[in-house]
């Protein structure tokens, strides 16, 4: 047996031990994306679906439009682009918490010490990581299908920012709504139908700045700083709400507002 | 409420909309005391567990932990508590170690103590298949290991819905005796079981949830005919197949 308890012994207080909230929620955090992404590695469940289905995508993207003229292309290839993410970030999220649901360890995350926005940064932290490994297979294969979409590999930080940038905003909104889901055993559905007119402001602002990258244009900065704005507002959002989603009104705060009634 | 009650419940209620689960529990828990909940199904005792455990929040009455109504569901009462669940709730791709080494760690990231990964697995028996992943472990194997997750802690308050079951008689035995050793620590048990004689074996007092309150309860040396009398006097005021279901 591997000796389990190198790490832990005599951490009973560890050194790195903090009573600050909002570390305590990055570190742990951090533990739960690894620990995700260790599960990611041994069974390839989300990224195997999530790849192949980019791929499909984007083979019938190439046969679909091949015939569209080369003015044309800067206009479809952002819808391209991002409707593959959307479409691909969907099917992530439906799946995000599938372990948790299928074995119940959210249940036991939830009655451990665990920061709960820890458990938000750590899943939209691993779909970020599934969209951006599919954007790998995206953005190239469109840099390879669209000669208007040349500009990708001509100004690859731009890109990689911008694609950054997209998918982090898609992952801070959606991955709220997959808690809801999780939480709630509800229908697959709704996560659709409450999660793409949630995430239409992000990615018509990714849109727009892919095409402004795309066409050369100035603005591009401005749009990249307008989605980076946006990003912000999705995680403020996204961790405020995440609790409530996720287990409803914390009880002490019930039992607060009910002894200020009392009073 | 008793004064050194470590966990004190007056006139819990829980409402599902208009369905009323829980109407008005009273219940008092003492540190190292074993209290095991029976109830027929759908009487309400995994609610009620889930609204001790700050994971449900009661319609109505007063949950008062260590002497405070006010932290139910905190990170810092959660370090205090732990639940085993009748599921098991492991990772089937982790192996034993990893399986417990991340809410190990994932404590000392929130400053609060861990006993050793290794120290927990070999008191629940599980030593030799610490590096074994959890998807091949029996169901017995697997409630072991919910069990070793929960005592890394070393919580004040340990809540458990149905520990008994898949436990062949050894693991039922062991169980037995890490619970005797946590009573002895001062931890207060709060055990849901159907398992009359398991209960028996293991618990200072049984309580009757019947009817969305506390309808009966029996501690040892209550009864002249012996406490494994009293509870079984006790179990049969529930109601009869389906008739808790069909009253909720």
């Amino acid at each position: 047996m591997r000796d389990a308890t190198l790490t832990l012994s005599g951490a009973r207080r560890g050194p790195r031990a903090t009573t600050n909230l909002g570390m305590v929620a990055l570190r742990q955090a951090w533990l739960l994306a690894v620990n995700d992404l260790r599960q990611e590695a041994r069974d390839l469940e989300l990224v195997l679906t999530a790849s192949f289905f980019t791929l499909v995508v984007l083979i019938m993207l190439g046969m679909s439009f091949s015939a569209l003229g080369v003015s044309a292309q800067p206009l479809a290839v952002p819808g391209m682009l991002w409707l593959s993410v959307a479409f691909v970030g969907a099917l992530t999220l439906s799946r995000i918490f599938n372990r948790e649901r299928e074995f119940d360890t959210l249940r036991a995350m939830l009655v451990a010490p665990v920061e709960r926005v820890s458990i938000y940064l750590a899943k939209a932290f691993v779909t970020l990581v599934i969209l951006l490994g599919c954007c790998c297979i995206t953005v190239p294969g469109l840099a390879l299908l669209f000669p208007a979409a040349q500009p990708f590999a001509e100004r690859p930080l731009e890109t990689v920012a911008l694609v950054v940038m997209g998918c982090t905003a898609y992952a801070g909104v959606g991955t709220l709504f997959a808690a809801g889901l999780a939480s709630s055993s509800g229908k697959n559905v709704l996560l659709s139908v409450i999660l793409y007119p949630l995430t239409m402001p992000s990615l018509l602002f990714a849109l727009v700045a892919t095409r402004s990258l795309l066409e050369g244009h100035a603005s591009f900065t401005t749009y990249l700083g307008q989605l980076t704005a946006t990003n912000v507002l999705a995680f403020v959002v996204g961790a405020w709400l995440f609790e409530p989603v996720l287990v409803g009104v914390p009880q002490q705060r019930s039992a607060r507002r009910a002894s200020r009634r009392r009073r | 409420m008793s004064a050194d009650a470590l966990l004190s419940l007056r006139g819990i209620s829980k409402h599902f909309g208009r369905l009323a689960v829980l109407r008005g529990v009273d219940l008092d828990l003492q540190r190292g005391e074993i209290v095991g909940l029976i109830g027929a199904n759908g009487a309400g005792k995994s609610t009620l567990l889930s609204i001790i455990a700050g994971l449900l929040p009661s319609s109505r009455g007063t949950r008062t932990f260590d002497g405070s109504a006010e932290g139910a569901g905190s990170r810092t009462e959660r370090a205090r508590f732990a639940v085993v669940s009748h599921t098991a709730q492991t990772y089937p791709r982790l192996t034993a170690t990893e399986n417990l080494e991340l809410f190990a760690r994932l404590r000392v990231q929130a400053g609060v103590a861990s006993e050793p990964v290794g120290t927990s697995l070999e008191r629940l028996g599980l030593g030799y298949a610490a590096d074994r992943q959890a998807g091949t472990f029996s169901r017995g194997m697997l409630q072991r290991l919910a069990l070793a997750r929960a005592l890394l802690g070393r919580p004040e308050m340990l809540l458990l819905d149905e520990p008994f079951t898949a436990l062949d008689r050894p693991g039922r035995a062991l169980l037995a005796s890490v619970l005797d050793e946590e009573r002895t620590r001062g931890s207060a048990v709060l055990l849901i079981s159907h398992d009359l004689e398991a209960l028996v074996s293991v618990a200072d007092r049984i309580v009757l949830l019947e009817g969305g309150v506390i309808a009966g309860s029996v501690g040892r040396g209550d009864t002249a005919d012996g406490f494994a009398e009293g509870v079984r006097d006790l179990a049969g005021k529930m109601p009869a197949v389906g008739a808790a279901e069909a009253h909720a």
